[in-house]
């Protein structure tokens, strides 16, 4: 352990600002991860994963869109218009850059 | 320290959202469709045994087509779409066929004969189940444990051992189902 000066507490500022500001959420960074697992999920399955108010969770994947991390479809599934949301490769690439910079901050904080 | 409590709970929040969304993959309607197969193509055995051959082939790719879309239309209506998993149900479910498949030559050579032909196919189906227990759906062990049941009926009993089994085989798919859900809110795995 007496090693490990690199990842002395003085490098959190660095290891922080590699954070994605917009990740931070633990909202936004969850929609994230579940669209990382799966193709594409719909606004009400987000829903009910998450455990969002309808107006919440729409603020949250708005800002995603903007960001162009996450991609919105609509469809009908039946008679019902849907809403199906994916990864970009833009919000896949931040993702990978947020964990890493999580879990180097969680591996530096238990020296 | 604060900073990395908050992180932790966050990342336990992300676990636990990710936890939820593995639960409810598994449709009902599938586990239905088999249940009825199985009683009807295992109880054949004992009731017009001339018919299984016929009976079997035709049911077990029309029943592999109608599982695919009942899984393909579940994912669209539960708001929750994965090639990943659809692919691995595929090999999987695939792969079993195959080998159900290969064993023909067997057939024709006269190295399986009778009574054995069944029991061999009835022990790659239950090996199947409890191998889709184990990596996609855990409720699928139930229908495992019922076959197994099954097959030692086939041994042990002399008459309708296979409309025993059939039954078994039925009632383990029901419990399985019941047991995973439907994915719409109902009890889970």
């Amino acid at each position: 352990m007496a090693t490990r000066e690199s990842e002395h507490p003085s490098e959190f500022p660095e290891r922080i600002a590699a954070l994605d500001s917009l990740l931070d959420h633990r909202v936004r960074l969850a929609i994230c991860v579940l669209l990382s697992r799966y193709d594409r999920l719909s606004f009400s399955r987000l829903k009910e994963l998450t455990g969002e108010t309808d107006g919440s969770l729409g603020a949250h994947l708005r800002k995603l869109e903007e960001a162009e991390y996450a991609r919105v479809k609509k469809e009908f599934v039946g008679r019902k218009p849907t809403s199906w949301y994916a990864l970009a490769p833009k919000g896949l690439a931040a993702l990978a850059v947020h964990l890493g910079a999580l879990t180097d901050l969680l591996s530096a904080a238990q020296g | 320290m604060s900073g990395t409590t908050n992180v932790r709970d966050d990342l336990g929040y992300v676990r636990d959202v990710v936890s939820r969304s593995e639960r409810s993959v598994f449709p009902s309607g599938i586990a239905y469709l088999w249940a009825a197969i199985g009683l009807v193509g295992f109880s054949l055995i004992d009731f017009a045994p001339e018919q299984v051959p016929l009976f079997w082939t035709i049911s077990s790719p029309v029943g592999f087509i109608l599982s695919a879309w009942l899984g393909w239309r579940h994912a669209r209506e539960a708001g929750q779409e994965s090639r990943r998993e659809g692919h691995a149900h595929m090999l999987h479910w695939g792969g079993l066929m195959a080998a159900i498949f290969l064993l023909y030559p067997l057939i024709a050579q006269g190295a399986l004969q009778n009574k054995a032909i069944a029991q061999v196919i009835l022990l790659f189906v239950t090996l199947g189940y409890f191998l889709a227990g184990v990596h996609l759906v855990p409720a699928l062990k139930w229908a495992a444990v019922a076959m197994a049941l099954g097959y030692v009926a086939t041994i042990t009993l002399d008459g309708f051992a296979w409309t025993v089994l059939g039954v078994l085989f039925a009632a383990g798919l029901v419990v399985s189902a019941r047991a995973a859900g439907d994915g719409r809110g109902n009890a889970r795995v």
